[in-house]
């Protein structure tokens, strides 16, 4: 299996240690930044190059790890040329352009696996099978919390660039609805508020979401980019008729780090939980769609819903504007 | 100064009687309440002396009172105690109407007597800090907040708690006013728009109301929060719940635990964890607070008009389950001058 790797900034370095792990081969990089491509690529034997349209006759796996609004055009490029797809959060910057890429695919009978790895972490995964064991009963109250600082990109900055990432509702919170569909089901209502929306000048940023799902539950999602770097903080709390699963990953870092800083320490690119796991959850992830690529095993985590959060998201930046809840209406079948 | 008790019907009843005990000048006149057997067996377990009936205490010229009836029967006592000239310490939620809290607040306001509301919080320790600061200016801009009162099943404690008519509600009604009495404390501000969604998931076979429930609402000054007020703790939870913040601001966010200082036990005899509270008792603190304004014959730190706000907003979360839209909070109100 040969894989082409688009984007090589956190997630693209990432996956790309993850695939190193598979039978898979990493074929090359493209990225708009050539400089770090070239380091990559290096590193993995693999070519640079100069676009996806010069990689796509390369490879038979594409990984989409460009900023959000890239993924659309790029995910319609590979299916016409017949690739597997894997694709990073958000699927798409809306839920139309979402809609178009999982209908693209299906029609060209090619994959396409939606990288929220959230599922993969080894926390969610327990609470999400202890749940799916009914251990705690029908889930009734759902909390999930994620908070970090505000992203700061050198290159680019496109985190911060909410035409592009879609900001805090989208790009951060997604993770979150996700989780919360593949615990409680689908979503129904969605209500939403943010702080950039009800202060534009405010130096953090902050959402709060309640879902409404189907089967009955409600989540609050909660999502931060108003903490000190390094902060990384998850939390989920879910509540059933017989019992109660938490999480709180400061309670449970086994490491505590009271070590004297020496010098202006900065923070890095991106805040990331400090509880060390023998393998990476991004890794699991990157194994578990190479068995779904090679041997057509199942994944956990299906492009109808990559495109069911991006709906949650779309819903959530609307709710937060109008301060009315958000009906959603109902997808296609997966 | 006299202070008597009028109903055993909020447990919180039986706690008021050691914080008066605890305090100088001040003496437990006795109890009395409609359920005689109730009133009776507890007069006696705590050794206070029982009135017949409400009247019978009240002629016995008590300065303050502290009403803990089931949430909607607070009106007809809060009238007798202020056409009698007495003061009082209303239990929460003040009313489960918006026409009998408001009729709280206008019998006493024209009756010149101290109406209080029985809003503990305002005397936590930790959140009296947090306001200190936040007044000090440490944190800036207040931009919302993210917060939970979760409980388990009140029914251990009084089986009314689930009653929709003596509560007036589930867990919305138990548990809102809490926090909307701790943003407004907080940010000066009243409470513009409300959005709720809930279920009955937990103990579903068991009640008729609400257990399960999540709250947006807006402030007029711009503030955001949301609310959890479910009954989802299990009754093997190390405590009977709790009440939460986090509080984001211009400088960042804080996290606040009121509930949080416990020492953890683990004992043969409960043979399971237990969070055993070692913080202030804010009950205490409360009560003391409503002796204090009879005494210095000023408005308490927290009144009835703060009652009424709490009631309203959490009327409107009904409404907006009820309709499924985000719903305006008392557009009309405006600060009533109290006593």
């Amino acid at each position: 299996m040969k894989v082409g790797i688009i984007g090589v900034g956190f997630m693209g370095t990432t996956h790309a240690s993850g695939w190193a792990d598979t039978p898979a081969k990493i074929i090359g990089f493209t990225a708009e930044t050539q400089k770090e491509a070239g380091a990559l690529a290096k590193r993995y034997n693999a070519k640079v190059y100069q676009s996806l349209d010069d990689m796509l006759p390369d490879v038979d796996v594409v990984d989409i790890c460009s900023p959000t609004h890239l993924h659309h055009e790029m995910i319609l490029k590979a299916a016409a040329t017949g690739k597997h797809i894997v694709c990073e959060k958000p699927l798409a910057h809306t839920t139309q352009e979402a809609r178009e890429v999982v209908e693209a695919c299906k029609k060209a009978g090619v994959q396409l696996l939606v990288a929220h790895v959230v599922r993969f972490f080894p926390e969610y995964a327990l609470a999400q099978s202890a749940i799916a064991n009914g251990q705690i009963g029908k889930p009734a109250v759902l909390r999930l919390h994620r908070g970090s600082y505000r992203p700061k990109k050198p290159a680019g900055n496109w985190f911060l660039d909410e035409s592009k990432s879609g900001g805090i509702l989208m790009d951060l919170m997604i993770h979150d609805y996700d989780y919360a569909r593949w615990i409680a089901g689908d979503v129904e209502t969605v209500s939403a508020r943010r702080v950039t929306e009800s202060h534009p000048d405010a130096p953090i940023d902050y959402g709060l979401v309640i879902l409404g799902h189907k089967a009955g539950a409600i989540s609050h999602i909660a999502g931060s980019w108003a903490y000190p770097p390094p902060t990384f903080i998850t939390r989920f709390e879910i509540a059933g008729d017989r019992g109660l699963i938490e999480f709180d990953s400061d309670n449970t870092a086994p490491i505590h780090n009271l070590i004297l800083k020496t010098g202006g320490s900065d923070a890095p690119d991106v805040g990331l939980p400090a509880s060390p796991v023998s393998e990476s959850p991004y890794t699991t992830q990157i194994k578990e769609f190479y068995a779904a690529l090679a041997d057509g095993r199942p994944t956990r985590v299906s492009a109808t819903d990559g495109l069911a959060s991006v709906q949650i998201a779309e819903a959530a930046i609307q709710s937060a504007q109008s301060g009315q809840p958000v009906q959603l209406s109902p997808l296609m079948e997966a | 100064m006299k202070i008597g008790i009028l109903s055993f019907a909020h447990h919180h009843g039986e706690a008021y009687i050691s914080n008066l005990r605890r305090m100088n000048s001040v003496e437990l006149l006795g109890v009395a309440d409609d359920d005689s057997a109730r009133g009776e067996h507890l007069a006696k377990q705590y050794e206070a002396r029982y009135f017949a009936s409400y009247e019978a205490l009240l002629e016995a010229k008590p300065d303050g009172v502290i009403i803990c009836t089931e949430n909607n029967r607070h009106l007809p006592l809060v009238e007798m105690a202020a056409s009698r000239g007495v003061h009082v310490l209303c239990e929460k939620p003040i009313a489960t109407t918006h026409a009998d809290a408001k009729a709280i607040v206008d019998v006493c306001n024209k009756a010149g007597v101290i109406l209080m509301t029985a809003f503990p919080m305002r005397f936590s320790a930790p959140l009296i800090e947090i306001k200190a600061r936040l007044d000090n200016g440490d944190f800036g801009d207040v931009y919302c907040f993210n917060a939970t009162n979760q409980g388990e099943l009140p029914t251990k404690h009084r089986g009314w708690f689930v009653d929709p008519e003596l509560a007036g509600g589930g867990a919305i009604m138990d548990h809102t006013v809490h926090l909307v009495d701790i943003m407004r404390w907080f940010t000066g501000s009243e409470v513009e728009t409300m959005y709720a969604r809930s279920n009955k998931i937990f103990h579903a076979d068991e009640v008729q109301v609400e257990t399960g429930a999540l709250e947006m609402l807006t402030f007029r000054n711009n503030v955001f929060a949301s609310i959890d007020a479910s009954w989802c703790r299990p009754q093997y939870w190390p405590t009977w719940g709790g009440l939460t913040f986090e509080m984001v601001t211009q400088r960042g966010a804080v996290f606040v635990d009121a509930f949080r200082q416990n020492v953890n036990m683990y004992t043969h005899d409960a043979q399971r964890a237990n969070w055993a509270y070692w913080g202030s008792d804010m009950n205490h603190a409360m009560v003391s607070e409503f002796a204090s304004a009879i005494r210095e014959n000023r408005a308490p730190k927290v009144t009835g008009v703060d009652g009424l706000r709490a009631v309203e907003a959490t009327l409107a979360a009904y409404e907006s389950i009820r309709s499924g839209q985000t719903v305006s909070v008392n557009k009309n109100s405006s600060h009533v001058t109290l006593f």
